[in-house]
């Protein structure tokens, strides 16, 4: 999942390593661009009316989302490739979560629990490739959403011996080139590694 | 004093609306001037687009003029209230994209001499999140709640250092017993009048 208005970008570069370590590990690839999609991060009223309505059974209330719905059962590694903004998943990525981690895709709910059930059995590996403008520090302070918002609310959702994988670049603003470079090195032989 | 409540639910009958308007409330009888912000309703656009990326650090990274309009709200606020549901653990997409197109450099924060970043809203003294969880308090808890710290930590390093922060939060909401959603409305008024 790749989420930068820009491929010309830090982030986009990342992307170019991501893909690049796949091929050296002979994965199949499918790469989804959010924004040159044009993929619609509000969730609307008509998908908070039904957002308890199983997929499995109504199909056609989402049927615009089926091809990313398809691809998120058909993985068995989920990488996410964004920047991070206010510590966190740009909003664009979190609708993606909003929308498409949806009831009888993600999980369901049994009839009287409010606890949700993994339908993602499918994902064994979580990873997220980020940049962040400030340091760690400053990042643990604001709280880290975002690696949170991925090694504990998404994780629940996918297989029950899932790993996450969090390769993130501190201080991208400040970086020198060659910090730079040594980082997105180092995502191609992580993610070549996985 | 003025007060901003910025509200993020797709359902204008929602009980996040019915929340935003306990606010309204509660904080008139306090003496605010309230300004209520609908995103849904404004149709506030979530995603940062290319052209505002690109105008990002420059002189002025606002390019909307439905942003302009909620940052010169939030810079006269002295009050700051956002009331959404929780959805995967965190803010819906509409209110964290609230965050990056308004709170962007010169409103969220600033850039001193060395290049440092600085808080941008001394102004606003009392930050509120109100919100709504699916899950029980427990299970909050475990998976961790990322809208409160995005609110209470993150934006709080943009307030000033004497700026007050409060949470009232409704827990297990779909498996809630009649009464106490009315018993919470009641809640949200009497802090707001308290504020």
């Amino acid at each position: 999942m790749f989420c930068h208005p820009t491929h010309e970008s830090f982030v986009g570069a990342a992307l170019q390593r991501v893909l690049a370590g796949l091929s050296r590990a002979d994965h199949e690839v499918r790469v989804t661009d959010l924004y040159a999609e044009g993929f619609r991060p509000e969730l609307d009223d008509c998908e908070r009316g039904n957002h308890l309505v199983d997929h499995r059974q109504h199909p056609e209330l989402r049927a615009g989302l089926v091809p990313y719905i398809e691809n998120l059962r058909w993985c068995d590694t989920l990488i996410l490739v964004y920047p991070t903004w206010w510590a966190g998943q740009p909003a664009m990525l979190k609708g993606w979560f909003d929308r498409v981690w949806a009831a009888g895709v993600a999980w369901d709910l049994p009839a009287g629990s409010n606890h949700i059930r993994p339908l993602l059995r499918n994902i064994h590996s979580l990873v997220a490739v980020t940049s962040h403008g400030s340091s760690k520090l400053v990042n643990a302070v604001e709280g880290e959403t975002g690696k949170r918002t991925m090694t504990r609310a998404l994780r629940i959702a996918c297989n029950v011996r899932c790993r996450t994988h969090w390769i993130a670049f501190y201080g991208v603003d400040r970086a020198s080139a060659s910090a730079r470079t040594a980082f997105l090195e180092r995502v191609e032989n992580k993610i070549a590694k996985l | 004093m003025r007060a901003v409540v910025i509200v993020a639910n797709p359902n204008p009958t929602s009980f996040s609306h019915a929340i935003a308007a306990r606010v309204r409330i509660g904080l008139e009888a306090s003496g605010h001037q309230v300004i209520v912000h609908d995103l849904y309703a404004e149709g506030f656009r979530a995603a940062m687009s290319p052209d505002e990326r690109e105008a990002y650090h420059g002189n002025l990274p606002a390019v909307d003029p439905l942003v302009i309009e909620h940052i010169a709200d939030v810079q006269e606020a002295h009050t700051l209230v956002f009331v959404y549901p929780t959805w995967w653990s965190s803010v819906p997409a509409i209110l964290k994209g609230w965050f990056e197109r308004v709170m962007v450099p010169g409103v969220g924060f600033v850039f001193n001499d060395d290049n440092k970043v600085r808080p941008g809203l001394t102004n606003v003294q009392r930050l509120v999140g109100i919100t709504t969880y699916g899950s029980p308090w427990r299970y909050v808890k475990t998976i961790n709640d990322n809208g409160r710290r995005t609110i209470k930590r993150a934006l709080r390093l943009s307030t000033g250092w004497g700026t007050r922060s409060m949470w009232v939060p409704l827990y297990g909401m779909d498996t809630l017993p009649a009464g106490k959603r009315d018993q919470f409305l009641d809640k949200v008024e009497r802090k707001m009048r308290a504020l």
